[in-house]
């Protein structure tokens, strides 16, 4: 397979799953999140449920621990659009890899080593 | 395992920043020496998947998701656990800047954990395992297990140190759910390599090393 038909088909690959991903994406919360819910008795560690208000205090009690309420206000949230609901999913995960092709491919062709 | 903000203090945070700026300066350090010309579309596709598979949280059991960390997959492909550092860092950089996806303060810790262990757990794994096994998929499935494990164990570890998790019961919960969404990690590596390896065998590093 040649590099350039060979590159095309992954880029194929990468938006197929940037679309898909907001409609098969599981929306419980991750393996980090949930072990921090487990142990601010939000959820049990094998549980599914999980208790919205002791989630939010669990977040308070952490930012008391560790004093940090740095807080930054991101583009696309969530890999969102605020105002578009699964359709502003889709184009910011699309939008997003996207811009990964481009920033990687610039970066790294600053970066590698010149072939002559 | 994106880390946001408020789980560590803003100290210990940049802490953890200084110790990924050194090894993202040995990650371009490497891109000059060993990354050619060549191999940069590869490297930019390979990103662009990675964080498009990053986005599908596929769920376990006990009501928790996980995704695939890809810093096994790019370094072993690449062949230097360097190449995971270098194609995390500009995934972290973006999901943090752009999605709100980990933290800004918290970005250097999430780079030690998922591009450092990642690269290095995924590449030295893989190489040691292929050594014993002579199967280029079994060592892929096991070195992405692994790295995505020993990412979350030290992930406990750093929220320990930071008051956020008491150490003991954070190592058995992040572990024991890490235990499980590594196998997400290790199946895709496996299967991404399988593919990229039976299309481009030549590109890969160590093409000899892989039985298609």
């Amino acid at each position: 397979m040649e590099t350039k038909q060979f590159v095309m088909i992954g880029i194929a690959i990468a938006l197929a799953i940037a679309v898909a991903a907001p409609f098969l994406a599981s929306g419980n919360p991750d393996g980090l999140e949930s072990a921090f819910f487990s142990i601010y008795d939000a959820k049990h560690f094998t549980g599914s449920e999980l208790d919205e208000e002791a989630a939010a205090a669990a977040e308070e009690q952490a930012i008391a621990a560790t004093g940090n309420d740095f807080s930054y206000e991101a583009l696309m949230p969530d890999y969102t659009i605020p105002g578009l609901d699964k359709t502003g999913e889709v184009l910011a995960i699309v939008l997003g890899t996207v811009l990964m092709l481009a920033l990687v491919y610039g970066v790294a062709r600053v970066a590698a080593r010149p072939d002559n | 395992m994106h880390i946001p903000d408020f789980m560590f203090p803003v100290a210990q945070g940049l802490v953890y920043w200084v110790i990924a700026l050194i090894f993202i300066v040995l990650a371009l350090r490497w891109a000059r020496h060993s990354m050619g010309e060549e191999k940069v579309p590869l490297v930019a596709v390979l990103a662009a998947g990675i964080f498009a598979i990053q986005a599908l949280n596929i769920p376990i059991p006990w009501g928790t998701s996980g995704h695939m960390v890809g810093a096994a997959l790019a370094a072993i492909v690449l062949g230097s656990p360097f190449a995971g550092v270098f194609v995390l860092t500009l995934v972290l950089l973006v999901q943090g800047v752009i999605f709100g996806d980990g933290g800004i303060i918290a970005m250097g810790a999430n780079i030690i954990n998922m591009g450092v262990i990642g690269g290095f757990v995924g590449y030295y794994g893989y190489v040691a395992i292929m050594g014993v096994t002579k199967n280029s998929y079994a060592a892929a499935f096991i070195a992405g297990w692994a790295s995505l494990f020993l990412s979350a164990i030290l992930c406990a570890v750093e929220l320990a140190i930071a008051g956020t998790f008491p150490l003991v019961l954070g190592l058995t919960f992040m572990g024991g759910y890490h235990a499980v969404i590594g196998l997400i990690e290790g199946g895709i590596t496996a299967v991404a390599l399988y593919l990229i390896a039976s299309a481009r065998p030549d590109i890969l590093e160590h093409p000899r090393a892989v039985s298609t």
